[in-house]
């Protein structure tokens, strides 16, 4: 099914894309790479009367280090953060969760600024930014703001992005030193949307953790922190018994659904062994090992 | 019977946004088209510049059949809006051959059988190209992994893996 | 005199198609092409009250929008509407005939205009009330009220009394849920008038005659004034055997515009063309503790739609296969308000022999009896239906060759009892087999003094290669280089071709280009003959073979004309020749194809990931006319049987009576990672009673019984025996 009817400006700088979403009053969507919201319209989800495509203004695309973070520009593509060597080194489970998602021609054209903005509660990206506590950099005619991920995913398909406002840019603080990463994920075919993936970090100093941060997608409407399973860890070092415990507060703390692909109860059965496996990745990882 | 005119009607008719005009280089070729917004890449390649060679599966980035090179990167064609592209090098199947001589891909997948019905075959090697280009796959897994975003529902696959590898030997 | 025939030779097709030369159905560009666009029903039935059509005529570049109120006139008699192969019983789908909504998504309106954007754009805008109906899609829902439809062929003594004495006895319902072919190019059509009242209608589809007759008669026009090409056909696998609504559909706005139109089918139109039925097979063996069998009974109910009877042999299979005293078979149909189900790739077999040879796994698992064991224990050499020998069976080859190639003797029998690393490892095991059928063929060959041949017939190349054998056996009998030889095929002008279906098309139109060859060369030889002092002066057609652009004595080869010196000689510049092969009835004798199938899995216990890693397929199917392309046939039904296993189903939301994954994401076939390494093995199966060059086909029985090889590897990885398809990740949970 082919797009409905709408206009089309290529805006050429981010003041003239959100000078434009003001003035259509809520009937414009933003295209970027286009890699969910032509989808979208061809399935007739969405009708905006314009689309304001930002893929001309210059200097959205970027990957810059900071000393403490690195800052992502929204229209930065998929494979481009996938093989950032910048990001491989202080942010491989960023580096890692992009080889799932989709296939390579999608992530040719894909953002981060999209997927982020789009919020599928299946996608990775999301997930992996409110596992990293990114903060969203947005602005419209009215000015700039920032929101943390934590706060930014509403709901399926919803985020905290008004009509008129624009992602611009993602900060990504940096892992501190001694920590291990895990992602596992778990699709009913190659490259389709995630039936459930997780992604933890483990921060580890005389052999217990330090900091640990647990990211699920898939298991709900929205990418889910699952704080309490953190918490558990906080002091100890990693013995299957207590990831048994987290893996049952993991459990505990998502509510995920039935739909086509996996039923709720194997989805939550999933949550729980995944996190033990990115668990296990990231404590080896801490340990220095590969 | 005279062939038939437009539609005349007494209502006011429905308008729709003006055309937009769309400068591609089309396998060496440069094309001005005058284009709705809303037309594809692939639309356009396939109904406006008879380029037929890059297949509509599923209009919906389902399928990996409408694969081209854009600016040397691999795409779907049904996921981008002709207009978006305006100014573009796009390479299609029908480019890749050079004066007669078929591209390595194109030979390989004739001596490995990689393809029955023919119809995800030019999106299959324009994506494999893509993947040559990109340089990352070496082994029959990453090719297996980084060619999974084009289907072949003739089930060609062992075979097109091997054909892949054949190239990427002589490469 | 063999050069090409049995030999791995790239398809003849294969540059067109790696350049993008070839054209489709919906690549037909010419000037004043109208863009159809369909509109469709939203609800599963009832009747159209009242469209409204106003706003979508309103566009600009909208031309017409056709409804059943004021589309051209088409046929009003059902029977119009049969095509080659449409069901006995029932009536056929009649798109944009009356007010009646049969299924949803039907199509109820057509939108022409100027461009495809706009014709979609504007179908978007037509209204539609409609006065809707009670439904069902429900198959187990309906189950009880199924009707038997194939009455057994034959009964062999009382298999339910032998079943229920019986000393070791399984007993399970498998199912099997609606699959959709998802042939990689939608269904489309183009018609383009050529002047003087005369249409050409390009057209996906197995078969360019049967459209054409049944446009003919649904539109009653002259056959001379309605021709149907398909040069090149993205895949169909049964899906194109019958003609679709689109090829109406282009029809009718090209009669009302008097222009060329194109009708493409979006990838959710093409859902509702047709589907693998939804079927549940109850199967109940018997056996002896030897292994030795007492009673097969096989059961199956299958979905059809409301208006037509589709049914195939699922069951019969049973009954044939192996060695048993007793039998009883049964088919049966529940009706659901959904288009009417059609072939898919193997119909009937590759859903009944996967529910036959999971159960016969599991018998082997009662009796304590390797799979492959079991299946040699209750072998049989006659066709055990109708106690009739088959003209060639090399079944027990392709267990011994194909278990070889496994490594099948290193398994251990216990479940659960091999392992790689983490994975549990499973191998297991099944049987196939498929009809070998062929049909009444007719083949035009036409040889020009040059030494070049043209050799044309109505018949399809779907992927299958029927270009490149057509080739290959021609530039053999004719003694021409492959290159040298131009296939014509896809064009109902061309001599009678049946649908490509059935794995029959190779022997077919292989025998009836072997039968116009014979008498080209019947020709040549009497103008050889005509040569003063010829060397063939007492030779018999049948003692002359065509041999690198010669006549040659076959005793004597020194003795030979050349085709060129034959033909100056007869001042003929070519010949042209048309021959139709029929085969006879051969009651005496049974056939058929077999396949053994071994695969492996390893999976993820915990997550229920499942690989399947390898599979050898050992197939006999008699001579295999280029083991390159029959292998990709093979390969390729292997590849649907990981998918039948693992991945597709088409789900349905029957509260709607609607399917809800309509589309390439969410139906889901195998990709390239999801496909590991298969070993296609032909096994020698020298057959001269079948067909004089001893040809079976192998489109189908690449796919019969790898879904049950794999959900019984399944059992022997993890124990768990999961009946129902696609053995999804969480039901091994």
């Amino acid at each position: 099914m082919k797009p409905p009817v709408f206009d089309y400006i290529a805006a050429t700088s981010t003041d003239m894309a959100v000078a434009a979403l003001a003035a259509a009053g809520g009937e414009a969507k933003i295209i970027a790479g286009g890699q969910s919201l032509m989808p979208m319209l061809s399935f007739r989800l969405l009708r905006p009367s314009l689309l304001v495509d930002i893929n001309r203004i210059p200097g959205l695309a970027y990957i810059e280090e900071a000393d403490t973070c690195l800052r992502i520009g929204a229209l930065t593509r998929h494979f481009q953060i996938e093989t950032s060597p910048v990001i491989a080194r202080h942010l491989p489970v960023l580096s890692a969760a992009m080889t799932h998602v989709a296939h390579l021609a999608i992530r040719n054209r894909g953002t981060i600024g999209g997927s982020l903005s789009h919020g599928d509660p299946a996608a990775e990206l999301p997930m992996i930014a409110v596992l990293l506590d990114a903060t969203l950099h947005i602005e419209s005619v009215s000015g700039q703001r920032a929101v943390r991920a934590q706060d930014f995913f509403l709901d399926a398909l919803t985020v905290d992005l008004d009509s008129a406002e624009v992602l611009a840019e993602i900060i990504l603080p940096k892992l501190p030193p001694n920590t291990g990463w895990g992602f596992e994920e778990i699709a009913r075919r190659h490259g389709d949307f995630a039936i459930a993936a997780v992604a933890a970090t483990l921060t580890v100093s005389d052999g217990s953790i330090r900091q640990a941060r647990i990211a699920l997608t898939g298991v709900g409407p929205t990418p889910v922190r699952a704080a309490a399973a953190e918490t558990l860890l906080i002091g100890h070092a990693l013995e299957n018994k207590l990831v048994e415990s987290v893996a049952r507060a993991v459990r505990a703390a998502i509510a995920p659904e039935d739909d086509l692909h996996a039923s709720a109860d194997y989805r939550r059965h999933l949550a729980g062994v995944l996190t033990d496996r990115a668990l296990h990745a990231a404590w080896r990882r801490a340990q220095g090992e590969p | 019977m005279a062939p038939a005119k437009p539609h005349q009607s007494a209502a006011v008719a429905i308008p729709v946004p003006d055309k937009i005009s769309v400068s591609l280089n089309v396998n060496g070729v440069d094309v001005q088209l005058d284009l709705a917004p809303w037309t594809t890449l692939l639309d356009a390649l396939r109904d406006r510049l008879n380029l037929t060679g890059t297949k509509k599966g599923c209009d919906h980035g389902q399928c990996g059949a409408c694969t081209v090179l854009v600016d040397g990167r691999r795409i779907v064609s049904c996921l981008t809006l002709a207009v978006m592209k305006d100014g573009s090098k796009v390479t299609t199947i029908e480019g890749l051959a050079k004066d007669g001589m078929l591209h390595p891909l194109q030979q390989a997948f004739i001596d490995h059988d990689a393809f029955q019905c023919g119809y995800c075959t030019p999106g299959q090697i324009c994506s494999a190209a893509g993947l040559l280009a990109e340089g990352r796959a070496k082994t029959a897994d990453e090719i297996r992994e980084l060619m999974s975003g084009n289907i072949c529902r003739c089930g060609a696959y062992p075979n097109i893996v091997a054909a892949i590898q054949q190239v990427m030997g002589h490469s | 005199m063999n050069a090409y025939i049995g030999t791995s030779t790239s398809r003849i097709d294969g540059r067109a198609k790696v350049t993008g030369a070839a054209k489709y159905a919906g690549e037909f560009n010419i000037d004043g092409l109208v863009y159809g666009a369909v509109v469709e029903s939203t609800i599963a039935k009832g009747r159209i009250k009242h469209i409204d059509a106003s706003e979508a005529l309103r566009v600009r570049g909208v031309l017409d929008v056709l409804t059943h109120q004021n589309r051209p006139r088409m046929a009003d008699a059902s029977a119009a509407y049969k095509d080659d192969v449409a069901p006995e019983e029932g009536s056929p789908f009649r798109p944009l005939y009356d007010d009646k909504i049969m299924f949803s998504f039907q199509p109820i309106a057509l939108v022409l205009a100027e461009e495809w954007e706009t014709a979609r754009f504007a179908a978007s805008l037509v209204r539609v009330e409609y006065e809707t109906a009670a439904f069902t899609t429900d198959l187990q829902a309906q189950r009880n009220s199924a009707f038997v439809v194939e009455k057994p062929e034959s009964h062999r003594g009382n298999a339910d009394k032998a079943f229920a004495a019986a000393a070791v006895r399984h007993e399970a319902e498998y199912f099997i849920p609606i699959e959709h072919h998802n042939a990689m190019e939608p269904f489309a059509a183009t018609a383009i008038w050529d002047g003087g009242g005369k249409l050409t209608i390009y057209n996906k589809t197995q078969g360019v005659q049967n459209v054409q007759r049944y446009l003919c008669s649904v539109f009653n026009m002259k056959p001379d004034d309605l021709r149907v090409r398909s040069p090149f056909t993205g895949g169909a696998f049964g899906s194109g055997l019958r003609p679709q609504y689109e090829t109406v559909l282009a029809v009718l706005g090209a009669v009302k515009l008097r222009r060329p139109v194109r009708l493409a089918l979006t990838r959710r139109q093409v859902y509702t063309v047709g589907y693998r039925p939804a079927t549940i097979e109850h199967v109940a063996i018997g056996a002896k503790p030897d292994g030795t069998l007492d009673a097969i009974v096989h059961e199956a109910i299958a979905v059809t739609s409301q208006h037509e009877d589709f049914s195939r042999n699922d069951t019969a299979w049973s009954g044939q296969l192996y060695k048993s005293p007793t039998a009883r078979y049964e088919h049966r149909l529940a009706r659901v308000d959904l288009p009417t189900p059609c072939d898919m790739r193997a119909p009937g077999a590759a859903t009944g022999v996967y529910a036959l040879e999971c159960a016969m796994d599991e018998l082997a698992v009662a009796l304590k009896l390797d799979p492959v064991d079991l299946r040699l224990r209750c072998y049989s050499d006659r066709d055990q239906h109708t106690n009739r020998p088959y003209t060639s069976k090399q079944l027990r080859e392709c267990y011994r060759q194909g278990a070889q190639a496994f490594g099948w003797s290193k398994r251990r029998a216990a479940p659960r009892s091999m392992r790689d690393g983490t994975e549990l490892v499973g191998w297991g095991m099944a049987s196939g087999v498929w009809e070998a059928l062929q049909m009444e063929t007719a083949a035009r060959i036409t040889l020009t003094a040059n030494g070049h041949a043209e050799v044309a017939s109505a018949v399809s190349d779907i992927g299958t290669g029927t270009y490149t054998i057509m080739a290959q056996v021609a530039a053999d009998l004719l003694g021409l280089p492959l290159d040298n030889v131009t296939i014509k095929l896809g064009d109902s002008t061309l001599p009678l071709g049946q649908v490509e279906g059935g794995s029959w098309t190779a022997a077919s139109v292989s025998h009836a280009i072997a039968k116009t060859a014979g008498e080209i060369r019947k020709e040549l030889l009497r103008l050889a003959q005509a040569v003063p002092d010829s060397p063939l002066a007492n030779a018999t057609v049948d003692g002359v073979a065509l041999v690198d652009g010669r006549i040659v004595h076959k005793r004597a080869p020194d003795r030979a004309v050349s085709i060129a010196d034959a033909m100056r000689q007869g001042k003929v510049d070519r010949i042209e020749r048309e021959g139709t092969v029929q085969f006879e009835d051969d009651d005496s004798h049974a056939r058929n194809t077999h396949s053994a199938i071994f695969a492996e899995v390893k999976i993820d216990e915990e997550l229920g990931v499942i690989r399947v890693t390898r599979v050898v397929n050992a197939v006999a199917a008699g001579r295999i006319l280029n083991t390159k392309t029959a292998s990709s046939q093979i390969m390729g039904g292997v590849v649907w049987g990981i998918g039948m296993a693992l991945h597709e189903e088409t789900l349905l939301d029957h509260r709607f009576g609607r399917f809800m994954n309509p589309n390439i994401a969410e139906y889901h076939m195998p990709v390239n990672a999801d496909v590991y390494d298969i070993k296609v093995i032909f096994v020698d199966e020298p057959d001269t009673r079948i067909n004089p060059m001893g040809i079976k086909g192998v489109g189908e029985i690449g796919i019969v019984g790898t879904a049950a090889a794999i959900a019984n590897a399944i059992y022997h990885a993890t124990g768990k025996r999961v009946r129902d398809l696609p053995i999804t990740l969480d039901k091994l949970r």
